[in-house]
């Protein structure tokens, strides 16, 4: 969101193209991507009340409430989550 | 932001990730496009400020992120010259094109005025009185040579007109009192000082109904040819005019002197002459007194005004705009109430999404993105690994490589 904000005050203001713009969220993507795959390395364990569920254009959306989420080194407590994830198999193509 | 070993690896990731961007970009900044590496070095800067303001980066970088988003802020206000209008368009359709366009056009326009444009300026108008809006256009056109700022100009006029152009005056001359030296940001101070402006309605209709009382811009452009000065007293009827004065005389004294003063003296100039074509437009708007003097002319000056705001309307704000125009007679006025009304209804719809999003942020501000391997279902139960993804929990952002998910439906 921070990357969107400053792509579009930029663009906005006529100092960045919007294609090029475009081409530094898709780099974004990429290396957060990477950055995920390689420095990453947790493991965490969601369990909920599903309330929504939704899959759409290869994209699930799950809402969950009463959500906990636990990781190595702690849990969290959550009233009410979204998770959204795409396709990986899509992404790695 | 306690810095939990996670948040910790968070934010180390998240500088790796943008210097990784930035790198992999660089080639694209610095070869096609061409806006060079100081552009990269202010989105850079811009970027990590904002990911140290969220919180979620901590740190060392802070060396290029806060000095660099300064930096930006001059650049982005030299190409908002250039661009405005586009800006304007996308985020705020109706009510910036409308305040905008004002503080641009005057300046073109103006810069040709100095001295033998008004004259044709006057003259226009007059010509123009057969066609107000037209005319005052191709004349704008004609001696600003920015099209584009000219018609977006008339444009402002049109929607304007709907809360009346005298109220356009008052904001304008603010404006341009200020923008000259401030002209990018201008734009928005004048946006508010414009809706300010045109809640003044009592001047507006005066001013008009003076108008109408002669009748025919045929009237009125002698007034403009006997001095600029009147519509401008008109226009400043209680307060504004005597500023205008003012800044006429000192303009006069200093004409090629000061470029501010010339600026000041251009706009004084310009709104004359939008004035003149406001006349017209406010005319069409007004047509109640007109219609029962003349019907036809008022007909026709709607119709003109309709297709000028049209003109103006295909390129961004068409809800405003055509209110606008259509109901020209009484419906004018109202318009022009709601558009005084419509920024702060804006606002509020702006306000109760905000607090929609606001609620949801709280019930959703909570937010899991990631990718699916498996999403399995078993009657109510499900089942999801998830990988690669970014957990935004409790204020804290926690990555994670690998996650699965059991829930009940």
């Amino acid at each position: 969101m921070c990357l969107t904000e400053t792509l579009d005050e930029m663009v906005n203001s006529g100092t960045l193209s919007p294609e090029l713009a475009i081409q530094v969220l898709v780099q974004f993507d990429k290396s957060m991507t990477e950055a995920l795959e390689s420095q990453v390395k947790s493991k965490v364990t969601i369990k909920g009340h599903l309330h929504t569920y939704r899959f759409c254009d290869n994209v699930w959306t799950f809402i969950l409430q009463g959500a906990t989420f636990k990781s190595d080194d702690n849990s969290e407590n959550v009233g009410r989550v979204k998770i959204v994830a795409c396709d990986s198999k899509l992404l790695s193509q | 932001m306690a810095a939990t070993a996670t948040t910790t690896t968070t934010s180390a990731v998240y500088i790796q990730v943008i210097e990784d961007v930035i790198n992999k970009v660089r080639e694209e900044f610095v070869n096609n496009a061409g806006p060079g590496e100081d552009v990269l070095k202010e989105l850079q800067g811009t970027w990590e400020a904002k990911m140290i303001q969220a919180g979620v980066v901590i740190g060392p970088i802070e060396r290029s992120g806060a000095p660099k988003p300064t930096p930006g802020g001059p650049i982005t206000p030299v190409h908002d010259l250039n661009v405005p209008y586009e800006g304007t368009e996308e985020y705020e359709t109706p009510t910036a094109e409308m305040l905008f366009p004002p503080t641009p056009l005057q300046t073109p326009i103006q810069t040709p005025l100095p001295g033998t444009v008004d004259s044709s300026m006057y003259n226009i108008p007059t010509g123009s009185s057969d066609y107000p809006t037209p005319g005052s256009d191709t004349g704008g056109g004609g001696g600003g040579g920015g099209s584009g700022g000219s018609g977006s100009g008339t444009n402002n006029n049109d929607p304007k007109t709907g809360k009346p152009s005298q109220f356009m005056q008052p904001p304008s001359p603010w404006m341009s009192q200020r923008p000259p030296l401030d002209v990018n940001v201008a734009y928005v101070e004048g946006r508010d000082e414009a809706d300010r402006g045109t809640s003044h309605q009592p001047l507006t209709q005066d001013f008009f109904m003076m108008s109408s009382g002669k009748r025919k811009r045929e009237d009125l452009p002698p007034q403009y040819h006997a001095g600029g000065f009147i519509p401008q007293q008109d226009g400043a009827g209680d307060a504004t005019s005597e500023v205008f004065e003012i800044e006429v005389s000192g303009g006069s004294t200093s004409l090629g002197g000061h470029g501010i003063v010339t600026s000041a003296k251009k706009e004084m100039l310009a709104h004359p002459a939008r004035s003149c074509s406001k006349i017209p437009q406010l005319d069409g708007p007004i047509p109640d007194p007109y219609e029962d003097d003349v019907i036809s002319t008022p007909n026709i000056y709607n119709y003109q005004g309709v297709f000028s705001e049209d003109y103006n309307i295909a390129n961004t704000p068409a809800p405003n705009d055509v209110p606008a125009g259509t109901p020209a007679v009484v419906a004018q006025n109202d318009v022009g109430e709601d558009d005084d009304d419509e920024p702060p209804l804006n606002e509020n719809d702006d306000d109760d999404f905000d607090d929609g999003d606001q609620v949801e942020d709280q019930n959703t501000q909570h937010l899991v993105l990631a990718q699916f391997d498996k999403v399995t279902r078993t009657k109510s139960r499900w089942k999801c690994t998830l990988k690669d993804g970014i957990m935004h929990i409790n204020n804290k952002d926690i990555l994670f490589n690998k996650a699965t998910g059991e829930f009940d439906f």
